[in-house]
């Protein structure tokens, strides 16, 4: 996936408010094509609420965001950008817990129109990109904490993404794990030059990427390299 | 593919939505049946004898509680469009171990007892002979030569007869003379049965009996059977009511707890729409799971209407009043209701998919 490369990604003057409560106010921000960066910031700071307007899941109150030179939401169609896109990862793995490791990363497939052939082969094939071709026929009440993030990367990744959004996706792991799923992220944008968004409050992660954002209170404070 | 993946792996919520549309659907299965059992019962009073129609008293509750003068026989056979008359006495409750077993007193010339087809024995009627329906006397275990007690009097079974008519067979047929000692009543008869002359129609007959002998009520039709006797237009009246009720309490029942297994998986329904489900897949998703849990429930409901219906019928000892009647119609429309209620329940989740906002969704429980 050289090309279409990354997808680049521009904030511009974003403000979000839920009822009363401001989550952003007149964030700016531009990540180039097939940049890594992670937003960091404490819990509150609205480091979820920016993913969300970056990856279309939410609409913003002033300002736009836009991908690829084009704004979201006077598309024809913004909620395409989704589908074809922007893959997420969330801190919950989300996997729909009747379905096995392999259906669960067909789903997006399904959203998709794919034949079913092709569907099942591209599953296993991305799979054993998370290291997990064994664990296909697996619910995921039969896997471990990591392997089910590791799922969930595999089904963020299934539409072949060009912007990769990933919220506290180690959050709810240790240590060790956590380092295998970051792993696992960066080298993906390392070998399908997918742009990279990172949120985590674990500093520790800042090294890996190009650029570190921290937010306080709805505002960006520092962009560090 | 996860329509039925959702509903297999999540069992135990799939069988109890599917149980509670099941007893709804059953309720109004067995419901129907009876209430087209009971019409067909009345369809049958009205045909009594193969006859196009009955002549009673005007306005009395119960077709059985009729009372005509004799004399109106002659003048009903009189009239050009009549083809014959016979009179006819009903007796009930008058076989103690069959209480449902209805007695006729009909007149040995008539038509009605002419008709009868004798299976077993021969066709007597003495005064201490009675033929009896073969339904009845597989019920009673009596065969010619048996002795039958009506109203306390012991009567001689002379033969068995069938008619195809379910209340003649599981009835019995003496003289009319006889019925009438037996009930005190020596100069009326309780109703008339009437045939037709061929080129009458049962419609013009009725306005004309009905005009030309004022006190006397037509009945052709099983909705005019029903509406005679007021107590059956109270039985179903009430019936209505009840199918109405249990539709209602079925349908939002169901409905509610459809509907609240979608909002516990909003977070579900959250994530596919964040890996790029249209609200319209998500929307058919619901939908489809709803209508397959509500066929499977409808499926097990109608059988479990046919089969509790008929074993409610037997522990109850009402088979002789009221048969269930399991028409195609009556099961199609158990199946159908199962189906809406599923339809009903989807719809409103699957609304409020369309307007839902993902990341709500996602960061909800
Ligand atoms: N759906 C929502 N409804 C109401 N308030 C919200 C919602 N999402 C976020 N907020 C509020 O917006 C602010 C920023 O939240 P969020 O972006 O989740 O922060 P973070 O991810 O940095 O913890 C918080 O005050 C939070 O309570
Ligand atoms: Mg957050």
């Amino acid at each position: 996936m050289s090309d279409p490369a990354g997808a680049a990604v521009v904030v511009e003057g974003v403000s979000k408010r839920f009822g009363r409560v401001p989550a952003l106010t007149d964030v700016s921000l531009a990540v180039g094509s097939r940049e890594a960066i992670v937003i960091s910031g404490r819990s509150g700071s609205g480091k979820s609420t920016l993913l969300a307007l970056i990856g279309g899941l939410e609409q913003p109150d002033a300002g736009r965001v836009l991908i690829d030179g084009e704004p979201i939401w006077t598309r024809r169609h913004p909620a395409h950008v989704r589908r074809d896109v922007v893959g997420f990862v969330f801190q919950r793995h989300l996997l729909l817990d009747p379905l096995t490791a392999q259906a669960n990363v067909e789903v997006p497939l399904l959203g998709a129109g794919l034949r079913p052939a092709e569907r099942r082969r591209r599953a296993r094939s991305l799979l054993e990109q998370v290291g997990l071709a064994d664990r296909a026929e697996h619910l995921p009440s039969q896997l471990s904490g990591g392997e089910r993030q590791r799922v969930a990367v595999a089904r963020a990744i299934a539409n072949e993404p060009r912007l990769l959004l990933a919220d506290e996706p180690t959050g709810a792991l240790d240590s060790v794990t956590s380092e295998r799923v970051l792993d696992l992220l960066f080298d993906l944008r390392d070998r399908l030059g997918t742009t990279l968004i990172v949120v985590s409050y674990d500093l520790a992660i800042g090294p890996r990427a190009d650029r570190t954002i921290t937010l306080i209170d709805g505002q960006i404070v520092e962009e560090g390299a | 593919m996860m329509i039925l993946t959702n509903l297999r792996r999540r069992p135990s919520r799939t069988a109890f939505t599917a149980a509670g549309i099941a007893v709804g659907v059953a309720t109004i299965v067995a419901l129907l049946s009876f209430t087209q059992g009971l019409s067909n019962t009345a369809a049958e009073l009205t045909h009594l004898g193969g006859s196009d129609l009955g002549v009673f008293q005007a306005n009395v509750s119960d077709p059985t509680t009729s009372l005509l003068p004799a004399s109106l026989v002659a003048r009903l056979q009189r009239k050009p469009y009549v083809q014959d008359a016979t009179p006819l006495l009903l007796m009930v409750e008058a076989v103690r171990p069959q209480p449902g077993a209805v007695v006729f007193g009909a007149q040995p010339s008539g038509f009605f007892a002419r008709r009868l087809v004798i299976v077993d024995g021969r066709r007597e009627l003495g005064a201490g002979d009675i033929l009896l329906g073969d339904r009845l006397a597989a019920h009673m275990h009596l065969a010619p030569g048996g002795t039958l007690t009506v109203h306390g009097r012991p009567f001689r079974v002379a033969g068995i007869y069938h008619t195809g008519i379910f209340f003649e067979d599981s009835g019995a047929v003496m003289a009319l003379a006889s019925a009438r000692r037996l009930t005190g009543r020596p100069a009326e008869e309780t109703n008339i049965v009437v045939n037709l002359s061929a080129a009458t129609s049962a419609a013009e007959a009725t306005k004309s009996i009905e005009r030309e002998f004022p006190g006397t009520q037509v009945i052709s039709t099983p909705q005019q059977a029903l509406r005679a006797g007021a107590n059956s237009t109270l039985i179903s009246k009430a019936i209505l009511v009840i199918v109405v009720i249990a539709l209602i309490v079925g349908a939002i029942g169901v409905t509610i707890t459809m509907a609240l297994s979608f909002i516990e998986r909003q977070s579900e329904l959250g994530l596919l729409s964040t890996v790029g489900w249209s609200s319209g897949r998500i929307a058919a998703l619901i939908l489809g799971e709803g209508i397959a849990v509500s066929l499977l429930g409808a499926a097990f409901g109608l059988l479990l209407g046919v089969v509790g219906g008929d074993l409610l019928v037997r522990v109850l000892g009402v088979g002789s009043y009221v048969t269930p009647s399991f028409t195609a119609w009556a099961l199609g429309r158990g199946l159908l209701v199962g189906v809406a209620i599923g339809v009903l329940g989807g719809i409103y989740p699957a609304w409020r998919v369309t307007r839902m906002k993902p990341l709500k969704a996602l960061s909800g429980t």
